[in-house]
């Protein structure tokens, strides 16, 4: 058992470490380097040579790179090129408030498909299930930019319960941004949380028809004795890596969402920094998106770990 | 009623099933009644509905099937009116099942101590698997399913239904899916526990060889309707019903001196074997062979130096439990495995490397039957298909309408309508499926088959059916035929020569009359008397087996008995305290 954590997290670590090469390399490659960049179209040879020189960018490559991983591993990515603020503060500042709209969003989306699709599994092809499914086939088919959309037409224009966008910018306390929060947060939910409810579905609809949920039945326990404790570690396994997926995804999702409703957000850093070519900023926000990746599906492992015993017990006899 | 009243009583039970708009039904107007202490067989191939009723017992009914007319009464209540809440209680403290497939019934997620505890009662966990037999019951409850062996896993699940003391215990195949040793433990087991605790027991079989051994009534059911209801010995001695008797008719004995052909009326007859030449060419033989499993760390050797021929026009058994090594073995033959050790050879070449590396002729020449024909057909493709493919690949022949011809051929080679050509394999009974994977495995014209298990899934009267086709095969193409098989009545049919292997080591081989007349081996004896005949009465055909060691010395493996009749060597094991 300890042998597989180890090597799963070992692979998580070898993942995490190719993403870093692919990033840094990728920015590499993009046509002129940093100095170009921020000096802009006019600069004179020797300033270029100046800054390149200031830069380190002189130095080969790998040594940049190894710098530039050490940094990171303590969470110094370099300086902005455009506000001249250190990379690792700013970018931090915007990932918090994108983390209050994914953690809202997780905790409902999550909880709530898992839910919706357990019953729409139960109740299979009776009235709940129909209208669950219908539902979320229908949130999985539309665009997330679209939904937002129609969230602001309906809660915002029609009936003005929550802000259309935002306007306070990136330094927004979280009592500030709270209830500009939501409607994105329902947006990415409702998107997300059409494959989670049909995933759970499927599987709650499998594991119901197994063999052994019908022995517990007939061992006259109760329905929700063996929903809970014989059908749902089954049913949860395969749904725990489409969650996984999912969570992942939210990384890029709340990209777009955050730029409809200007909320200063990683996604909108992300968008103005590639407008910008702010380099050591994209780099790092790159990583970061690796990295949530990685961790989405480290967890997803240790979680199957936990429901299910074979791959607890390997080695035992 | 006689003397004490039924506890199980279910009168004109009828049960539909509703399909495409249409009730279908499943069970037409069943009465039958269990006392205590007393055990009902419910007897029938599938499709009788027997496994029906006796959910039925439970107040469990398949997903779209209804109760149409008629009550199941279980110890004076109405299964069907009782209240969920009253049906719970029903569940488990009245009428338990155990299940055909222990390892399916037990969820994977939980470990055994606590499946078996919420069950209810107020017997221990420790002294329930005990009572089941089970070593290290303290130590085993903390496991997990998957960490037992088939028949631990069926003890399990008995232990669970004992656990609240019901009064009726439901078996639905209990041994369906164990070998004959581990069978005879469970069965033994069960009978048991019945006495011991005084359970009326209903037992849900197509085991005939089972039924003998456990009931005292049986019913005898046919697409849902009872076709006879006798008690155990008055069935199998004079059975009534012209259907009865081909059922027990069909079941292969172990003194059938050949393959038995059953008449309408069910009245039997013995083909004698056919005569192999000794002038006859060896097709194919194994020397030394040795097939190994697993990385270089942990190899098990699943096939240890396994010897055979097999002539033109011979079938050869290979007999054993799950794990002897049998499988593998005929999957290197048919190069899907390779070994580690040894030698191959067919007639017109060395069959050393795997599969894709034979030329195509010599690939052709052996060909391989499975177990499960449902699984080993492609659902997508018409059953001409299927023949057809290998046709084409092997190239005998050569156009496309030669091919659809030949096809047609085969499939009546193997006694079905060459209008099955367009049938999906869906279409078909497990045993035209199984005479599908023949026809395929023919088309190549082979000279050896491997039929691995392929009755094992079959309904006995099916089951003789294919039998009797692949004998009829074997004498037509003097077709060499490597026989797999973990049924050792089965093998007394059709086999010529028999090879018992045990843990992938041969310990017994020579001509099937010679070794079911004198099983030299204590192994061969144990498998012999675990065999359960259709009949009540029968006495084992050996007397127990000894306790044995092996004694094979490197140079001295054999004693032989004569005629190609020979033992590995072994000692018997002294017992200790036993005079």
């Amino acid at each position: 058992m300890l042998s597989f954590i180890a090597r799963r997290v070992l692979a998580a670590v070898g993942t995490l470490f190719l993403s870093s090469v692919l990033v840094f390399l990728a920015v590499q490659a993009l046509p002129g380097d940093v100095a170009t960049q921020v000096l802009g179209r006019d600069a004179t040879p020797d300033a270029v040579a100046a800054l390149r020189e200031q830069l380190k960018l002189d130095r080969p490559a790998w040594e940049r790179y190894v710098d530039w991983t050490a940094g990171a591993l303590h969470g110094d990515f370099g300086v902005s090129l455009v506000s001249g603020k250190a990379v690792g503060g700013e970018v931090g500042m915007y990932l918090g408030n994108s983390a209050l709209i994914a953690l809202i969003t997780v905790l409902f989306a999550v909880t709530g498909s898992l839910l919706l699709g357990i019953l729409a599994g139960l109740y299979r092809d009776r009235w709940p299930d129909h209208l669950i499914s219908t539902v979320s086939l229908v949130g999985m088919s539309v665009p997330e930019f679209v939904v937002a959309t129609v969230l602001v037409l309906c809660f915002s224009v029609a009936l003005p319960v929550f802000p259309a966008v935002v306007l306070y910018g990136p330094e927004a306390s979280v009592g500030q941004l709270l209830p500009a929060v939501w409607l994105p947060a329902l947006a990415l939910a409702i998107v997300m949380a059409a494959y989670i409810v049909r995933m759970a579905r499927t599987s709650v609809i499998d594991v119901m028809a197994s063999e052994y949920v019908t022995t517990a039945r007939l061992k006259g326990l109760s329905t929700w004795r063996v929903v809970t404790r014989h059908a749902l570690p089954g049913a949860l396994l395969p749904t725990l890596h489409v969650i996984a997926l999912n969570v992942a995804w939210l990384a890029g999702g709340v990209a777009v969402v955050e730029n409809v409703f200007n909320y200063p957000g990683i996604g909108k850093l992300m968008l103005s920094s590639v407008q910008n070519r702010d380099l050591p900023v994209i780099q790092a926000i790159a990583l970061i998106s690796a990295i949530v990746y990685v961790a989405c599906n480290l967890a997803a492992d240790l979680g199957a770990m936990a429901l299910n015993p074979r791959l607890r017990t390997r080695g035992r006899t | 009623m006689t003397a004490t009243t039924a506890i199980v009583s279910v009168d004109s039970l009828s049960v539909a099933y509703r399909s495409g708009g249409r009730d279908v039904s499943v069970v037409h107007e069943v009465s039958l009644d269990v006392r205590p202490g007393r055990t009902l067989a419910l007897v029938g191939e599938s499709g009788s509905g027997k496994s029906t009723v006796a959910a039925t017992l439970l107040g469990h009914l398949r997903h779209g099937s209804r109760v149409t007319a008629g009550t199941v009464r279980v110890d004076g209540a109405d299964v069907f009116a009782l209240p969920a809440r009253e049906l719970r209680r029903l569940r488990g403290g009245t009428v338990a099942m155990v299940g055909q497939n222990a390892g399916q019934a037990l969820t994977p997620s939980m470990r055994i101590g606590r499946q078996i505890a919420e069950v209810g009662g107020d017997i221990p966990v420790v002294d329930l698997l005990e009572q089941v037999r089970l070593p290290r019951p303290a130590e085993l409850a903390r496991r997990y399913p998957h960490e037992l062996s088939g028949g631990q896993q069926q003890r399990v699940a008995i232990a669970m239904a004992v656990a609240a003391r019901p009064k009726v215990l439901v078996l639905d195949e209990p041994t369906t899916g164990l070998d004959v040793v581990t069978q005879r433990g469970v069965l033994d087991l069960i009978g048991a526990l019945r006495d011991e605790l005084g359970l009326a027991a209903v037992l849900v079989s197509h085991d005939l060889g089972v039924v003998a051994h456990m009931a005292d009534e049986v019913t005898v059911l046919r697409s849902g309707r009872i076709v006879e209801a006798a008690p155990t010995g008055r069935l199998f001695a004079a059975p009534q019903d012209p259907y009865t008797r081909r059922l027990l008719a069909s079941v292969p004995r172990l003194d059938d001196a050949g393959l038995a052909l059953v008449g309408e009326a069910g009245e039997r007859e013995v083909r004698p074997r056919a005569v192999v030449s000794d002038a006859s060419p060896v097709a194919v033989s194994a020397r030394d062979l040795t097939v190994d499993y697993g990385s270089s760390r942990a190899v098990t050797r699943a096939v240890d130096g396994v010897s055979f021929e097999v002539r033109r026009g011979e079938v050869l058994a290979l007999v054993g439990e799950s794990g002897s090594g049998k499988s593998t073995l005929a999957w290197a033959l048919a190069g899907l495995r390779a070994p580690s050790g040894g030698a191959m050879t067919h007639e017109s070449g060395d069959l050393a490397g795997p599969a894709r590396k034979r030329p195509l002729s010599l690939r052709r020449r052996v060909q391989l039957v499975f177990q499960n024909a449902d699984t080993s057909l492609n659902p997508r493709r018409s059953v001409g298909d299927a023949v057809r493919r290998p046709l084409r690949f092997f190239g005998t022949a050569g156009s496309r309408a030669e091919a659809a011809a030949r096809a047609r051929q085969l499939i009546s080679d193997v006694r079905l309508d060459p209008a099955f050509v367009d049938r999906l394999p869906a279409q078909l009974s497990g045993g035209q499926r199984q005479r599908i994977g023949i026809a395929r495995a023919l088309a190549g014209e082979p000279d050896v088959l491997i039929a691995d298990e392929i009755t094992t899934a079959l309904d006995v009267s099916v089951q003789a059916d294919v039998l009797r086709l692949l004998d009829d095969l074997r004498r037509e193409r003097e077709l060499a035929c490597l026989f797999i098989s973990h049924d050792l009545a089965v093998v007394r049919g059709i086999a010529d020569r028999v090879v018992v292997l045990r843990n992938g080591v041969v310990v017994e081989e020579g001509p099937t009359d010679a070794v079911f007349a004198d099983p030299g081996h204590p192994y061969t004896r144990q498998l012999m008397v675990a065999a359960l005949e259709p009949d009540p009465d029968t006495r084992p055909l050996v007397a127990d087996a000894p306790e044995w060691t092996d004694a094979a010395e490197p140079d001295d493996v054999w004693t032989e008995l004569g005629d190609g009749h020979r033992v590995r060597r072994w000692s018997p094991l002294a017992r200790e305290g036993v005079a």
